[in-house]
């Protein structure tokens, strides 16, 4: 068990709920992910209307932890809004905040999240922020009260893994222990999740990984067990690299001139 | 037809369109109850694009659409032929993918041949000069692309209009402007509406005013698509937009599809007036709104990048629709009775239709599905 934000949780994966090849696979993917977190978008929803409820149901149904977010927001007041909206009907002070900064990869807007942060926590929201691996970025929304970060990995939907792992390295080492990391976007295979939770991050956050998969319900269950392993190699401690191969039982019998070699 | 059937079908769409025509082939007496008027209407059927791309669709859909499309693939043509004027193409279907996002072509591959492993006649691997033969204009910007050559297009409005005219000949009863308030073990419950009241309102309730009036039959088949919502409790309605241009720089004749990691183009050459049908967003949303800005600039700007020729090109209509889907997004028939409800063709009703109403078909007909594939999936349930 381990804590987020307020809620004492077993699994260490946060999953998207967006294309999937129909809602039932989601759902299905999403039991078989043992994930406890689910992220929603509601942006393009139209939810001033009444919007996206049939969908948001089926979330609802499964009884989990919703994080809304703000996908698809460009500008500080974009995200506040959208944010007040998704309080209102998911019931929760649970935010995951997203503010685009290039549309092509989605590359978070570092200047106007810290912005939006210090806004929305203000408003009482707790803040998980899409951020980059930038520590300096990271300090500041610590100062501004976030107690979640949520570095990418790669841009959304790339599935290119940890592309930087010496910047992840750096940041975890860098920010307070009370400070809760997720890597978030950018998750391709299982490996990408093992080793991020092996650097020590608290968890990770992955969506496109699993919806398109050629069978996502098969790929939530490898998800769970590298979130299962990573932890555990985390927790069991890694054993440090080494420049030279050392045998693992002492080589009697073997010649002294080839142990030399 | 030695024992005609006295057969009511509430919704107008092209299923109950479809099926209205062909069970009055068959000989039967047929009651069509739509609240819209014959020419326009929510039906989704009016604003779909009309692409056969059961191919192009195996990636993202699962294999029952598939196998469901390919029949359907089958049947069209004979339909068309006898609908008349209905303008149809088989000229195959090519997708596509800027250089950056090649990734999302290997992914399409990828999963495609996880699903159906396409065999050589399906699937081409096009390179520039492939390209070239069959579409130059788009060697503009594309180096290779896959080719699907089976795959066709049927024109939405076309269709309709055809279906409406073979169903008044062959006598079909078609009550326009009338709100089917309740189906029930071999009757329709409805209300018609007085010409001057009745507007397009969608999500309206019942109006009181209005003529009620109850009809008795030996078979009700259910074709309202989300308008069956309130009796069928997992239906939702998904929002989808698309937009006609006038391109008269631009020489396409094939239907497109344009990969992008996070949006899908699809551009179909109508073949008349140089007009384009680009589509379409996918919106978990009941929204009947008219298209949003960011809809259009990200179909438009993705139009632009198909070919140049599309900047001086006219927007001659935008539209929106809200298409019907069960939670696994697959069609399903319900049977319980006397009474079928068809809903859930979501995204794909041109593609399945033909072969959802062969299954209707033959449950009325009390017949098995006469079919070349044995793997077809029945998506008939007794309920």
């Amino acid at each position: 068990m381990w804590t987020l934000a307020d809620k004492t949780i077993k699994s260490r994966l946060l999953i998207g709920t967006a294309l999937y090849p129909s809602p039932q696979i989601m759902v299905d993917a999403i039991n078989a992910s043992g994930a406890e977190v689910l992220t929603v978008s509601l942006r393009r929803q139209n939810p001033e209307q009444g919007g996206g409820q049939e969908f948001w149901n089926y979330l609802k149904e499964l009884n989990l932890n919703i994080l809304p977010n703000t996908a698809g927001c460009h500008s500080v007041k974009e995200a506040v809004t959208t944010a007040q909206m998704a309080r209102e009907l998911f019931n929760t002070n649970w935010l995951k905040l997203e503010v685009i900064g290039d549309d092509y990869n989605l590359q978070p807007d570092p200047f106007a999240l810290l912005e939006a942060s210090k806004e929305l926590i203000a408003q009482g929201f707790e803040v998980f922020p899409y951020c980059t691996d930038d520590l300096v970025l990271c300090e500041k929304l610590v100062e501004a009260g976030c107690r979640i970060l949520m570095p990418w990995g790669a841009p959304i939907g790339t599935g290119r893994g940890l592309t930087d792992p010496y910047a992840l390295k750096v940041l975890r080492a860098r920010m307070p222990k009370d400070i809760t990391m997720i890597v978030d976007a950018g998750i391709g295979s299982p490996s990408h999740a093992v080793q991020a939770l092996e650097m020590g991050y608290d968890g990770v956050l992955l969506n496109t990984a699993v919806a398109k998969a050629a069978d996502p319900i098969v790929m939530a269950r490898a998800f769970k067990h590298a979130l299962e392993a990573g932890r555990l190699g985390y927790e069991a401690g890694v054993m440090p690299e080494k420049d030279l191969a050392a045998p693992s039982t002492p080589t009697l019998g073997t010649p002294f001139w080839h142990q030399n070699k | 037809m030695s024992n005609p059937l006295s057969i009511g079908i509430a919704g107008a769409g092209l299923s109950g369109r479809l099926l209205a025509w062909q069970l009055a082939k068959l000989g039967h007496r047929i009651t069509l109850f739509d609240k819209d008027q014959r020419e326009a209407g929510d039906a989704a059927g009016f604003t779909a694009a009309g692409m056969l791309t059961p191919y192009a669709e195996a990636e993202a859909a699962e294999l029952p659409i598939y196998r469901l499309g390919l029949r359907s693939l089958e049947l069209w043509p004979s339909l068309v032929q006898e609908l008349g004027s209905v303008r149809y193409q088989s000229r195959g279907s090519l997708l596509l993918a800027h250089a950056a996002d090649y990734a999302e072509l290997a992914q399409f591959n990828a999963q495609l041949k996880h699903s159906i492993e396409p065999s050589a006649n399906q699937q081409q691997h096009l390179d520039r000069r492939g390209l070239h033969q069959l579409e130059p204009e788009l060697c503009e910007h594309f180096d290779k692309a896959e080719f699907f050559p089976e795959e066709a297009w049927i024109s939405a409005s076309d269709c309709m209009q055809a279906l409406a005219r073979q169903c008044l000949e062959l006598g079909v009863q078609w009550l326009e402007h009338t709100q089917v308030e309740e189906i029930g073990e071999a009757f329709i419950c409805a209300r018609q509406r007085h010409q001057a009241h009745a507007k397009q309102q969608p999500e309206q309730a019942p109006q009181q005013h209005g003529e009620a009036l109850r009809r008795d039959f030996d078979w009700v088949i259910d074709c309202r698509g989300t308008g069956a919502k309130s009796e069928w409790k997992d239906v939702r309605a998904v929002r989808g937009e698309l937009l006609w241009v006038q391109a008269p720089a631009v020489n396409i004749t094939r239907l497109v599809r344009l990969m992008h990691p996070r949006y899908r183009l699809y551009l179909v050459p109508t073949g008349k007036d140089d007009i384009y049908i680009i589509g379409a967003t996918q919106i978990e949303s009941e929204d009947w709104s008219p298209m949003s800005v960011r809809s259009a600039l990200e179909l438009l700007s993705a139009l632009y990048s198909l070919h140049s020729g599309f900047a001086e090109a006219r927007i001659v209509k935008m539209d929106s629709n809200c298409r019907p889907a069960l939670k696994n997004n697959l069609p399903q028939i319900q049977v319980h009775n006397r009474v079928l409800r068809i809903n859930g063709l979501f995204r794909h009703g041109y593609l399945l239709a033909p072969a959802v109403a062969e299954q209707v078909l033959a449950v009325i007909q009390k017949q098995k599905v006469c079919n070349t594939h044995s793997a077809i999936d029945s998506i008939v349930s007794n309920v």
